[in-house]
């Protein structure tokens, strides 16, 4: 697996690299800004890219409007984007152009590593993995007649762990229930928020995260 | 501070109390000028009646001060041959300044209007010889002059028209105890027919007459009030220069004190971040660095231990991450930069321990300095909602009104939020200051809370 960085600080860049190469990671090249990582893309196809937000020259959302670009430019490229701080405008934007191959995280996620080598292969392979702290901010801000409120806390707690990105399997883990008891809560909630079952995990996100992040509904 | 003029440009910068009162609000009128011209309303205000009462009783003062000054001047004028007359007339001079204050202090009871002293500064020191001078190259002494002459034909024409309307309503109001108490009768005439009242019963249609005039004494009386309120502004009042200039000097004190406000913010805010770095971030690392020495002295003998430590440690530098992170985001939040208000105040809002409701409602984008002092009142205010309000729930809007932003954040708690000296509401009401904004606190024991703070967009 390749994958390249696009991230200004030589420390954390250097840190980067080594932390994936422990995993058996190889990273194809680097670069130091957000214009830098289309050049890079294009060169290298690597299996994924890894994103820092806040990047010279703009030093505001650099970082996310290069992933656009390469996402638009090659549709499917997987993409991790870290960040000092998560802003769930940021992540709606990202998700806006699908859900599949898309990671967000926080930054100091990378300092538990098995976790974060987890996140960094599954995104690779097209998955979707939405940091908690997102989630919680989509689930956070309420709206007048907002059908969240008629969910229960436990049908709360499926839809944060569904919007992170988790299977089934991961979230009957989590809340040590069965997966049975957790599709069930999951067609609640989509009967609840009058959403189009989904089949399939990113398919699933998308339509969450799609609703969670309406800018004004 | 009642209310609050926006284009006076002095908005207060009450923390607490002040309520801006409703346009056209119901509160009594403050002066003749802008006083409700309904008659209903007129015989309610005290102004109508104290109008009354001035112009019924100036032409007492008029007379005075014509008589006086006539025979002063006259006389001072023709003894200025000997010197005996600029004494006099200097005695004169004071005589009718002070006649002016008078008037100005009459005239403020009677109509509501303020009419601030235009004189000059005197010079220092205890020369009467240099006041005198001074007062007699002052402009504004010579007014009064005019003013005080002046106020004999017309008090004499408002006295003799008051007498008239007044008199009349006071008659057919009262012709019922009149018929009873001695006249014997009164010839009624209301053109069509007529009719001899020959007791207190057959008098009332005439009281109903006496309302009709009691109406038109009011308009009356309100129109005299106007028109004397106006030439005793004209000629006791400044001139325009000279409001002007006292207009400017209320701006440079009211800009020196919001400086002074916006430096004290600035100042609360840099020892707050100072505080948090040493009492959070910097001990938490120092734990750390800790740990980490005490594992490297275990890790050959107690490997097991040196282990747990460094679990320790992990643990600990990623909480001081997360308490750094916090603190720059409240420092300032990128966010508000890139994306504008609405999606910082949501990111906000989703961090709050209670649902929050976010309405953003911005045409364009305001100037940054008013982003950012809304996004701190509104921060400023979840983190009181969730330390001290106990409240299950909160609102927040923000608004286009006119030039101004309005930020309104509600919470449902307990209330009785209080901008204390130091707190953080007063320091939220400074930062509004610094650009001319206002902020209002309502939180009544009991809740709900309310704080509204008006920013204007250009300033």
């Amino acid at each position: 697996m390749r994958v390249v960085i696009a991230e200004d600080s030589v420390l954390l860049r250097e840190g980067l690299v080594r932390l994936l190469a422990d995993a058996g990671i190889e990273t194809a090249a680097t670069v130091g800004d957000g214009p830098g990582l289309l050049g890079i893309v294009d060169e290298h196809a690597p299996d994924l890219a890894i994103v820092d937000v806040r990047m010279p020259p703009s030093f505001t959302d650099e970082g996310l409007r290069a992933a656009l670009a390469v996402r638009e430019r090659r549709p499917g490229t997987p993409i991790l984007v870290l960040s000092q701080y998560v802003e769930e405008r940021y992540a709606t934007d990202l998700i806006g152009g699908g859900a599949e191959g898309v990671g967000y995280l926080l930054k100091e996620r990378v300092s538990d590593v098995a976790d974060f080598i987890d996140a960094v292969r599954r995104i690779a392979a097209g998955g979707t993995v939405i940091d908690p702290e997102v989630i919680g901010q989509l689930l956070g801000r309420r709206r007048t007649g907002d059908p969240l409120e008629a969910l229960t806390p436990r049908e709360h707690e499926v839809l944060g762990l569904m919007a992170q990105g988790r299977s089934n399997g991961a979230i009957a883990n989590d809340l040590v229930v069965t997966e049975g008891a957790v599709e069930k809560h999951i067609s609640n909630i989509f009967m609840k928020l009058d959403l189009q079952p989904a089949q399939g995990g990113h398919r699933r996100v998308m339509a969450v995260l799609a609703y969670l992040g309406r800018a004004d509904a | 501070m009642g209310e609050l003029s926006r284009d006076s440009g002095f908005p207060g910068t009450a923390a607490g109390g002040a309520r801006r009162a409703a346009p056209g609000g119901g509160g009594a009128a403050a002066t003749v000028f802008d006083g409700a011209w309904r008659p209903l309303a007129m015989a309610r205000s005290s102004l109508t009646w104290r109008s009354a009462l001035y112009l019924a009783t100036s032409f007492a003062f008029g007379l005075g001060w014509f008589v006086t000054l006539a025979v002063g001047l006259t006389l001072s004028v023709s003894l200025l041959i000997i010197w005996v007359g600029l004494p006099l007339l200097a005695m004169l001079m004071v005589a009718w300044r002070f006649g002016a204050m008078l008037e100005r202090f009459l005239v403020q009871a009677a109509f509501g209007v303020a009419i601030p002293a235009p004189y000059r500064r005197m010079p220092p020191g205890r020369n009467p010889l240099v006041k005198l001078r001074a007062m007699a190259a002052d402009q504004a002494t010579w007014k009064d002059l005019a003013y005080l002459l002046l106020l004999f034909p017309v008090a004499l024409v408002e006295f003799v028209v008051s007498l008239t309307v007044w008199g009349a309503t006071f008659t057919l109001l009262f012709m019922p105890a009149i018929v009873g108490f001695g006249s014997g009768g009164v010839e009624v005439n209301l053109g069509v027919f007529s009719y001899w009242a020959g007791n207190p019963v057959e008098a009332l249609p005439v009281s109903v007459g006496g309302l009709v005039f009691l109406v038109l004494a009011m308009y009356v009386t309100r129109s005299l009030a106007v028109a004397h309120a106006v030439i005793a502004k004209l000629l006791l009042g400044q001139s325009v220069s000279q409001a002007e200039n006292r207009r400017l000097r209320e701006r440079t004190a009211h800009l020196q004190a919001s400086r002074a406000r916006g430096v004290d913010a600035a100042e609360f805010e840099r020892r707050r971040i100072e505080r948090d770095l040493h009492d959070g971030a910097q001990q938490r690392l120092l734990a750390v660095a800790m740990d980490i020495g005490r594992a490297r002295a275990k890790l050959d003998d107690d490997p097991e231990g040196a282990r747990t430590l460094i679990e320790q440690a992990h643990s600990g530098t990623k909480e001081a991450i997360s308490e750094l992170r916090d603190l720059a985001r409240g420092i300032y939040p990128a966010i508000l930069t890139d994306r504008g208000l609405d999606p910082a105040l949501s990111g906000l809002a989703g961090r709050a321990p209670v649902p929050v409701e976010v309405e953003v409602d911005l045409p364009e984008r305001p100037p940054a300095a008013v982003e950012s002092i809304a996004y701190f009142i509104v921060a400023e205010s979840l983190a009181n909602i969730a330390k001290y309000a106990r409240a299950t729930r909160a609102s927040v809007r923000v608004a286009r009104e006119d030039s101004w932003v309005v930020v309104e954040v509600i919470d449902n708690g307990v209330g009785g939020a209080v901008a204390r000296p130091d707190g953080g509401l007063s320091g939220l009401a400074d930062r509004a200051a610094t650009i001319d904004g206002m902020l209002i606190v309502d939180s009544p024991p009991g809740g709900p809370t309310i704080i509204r703070a008006d920013l204007p967009c250009t300033w």
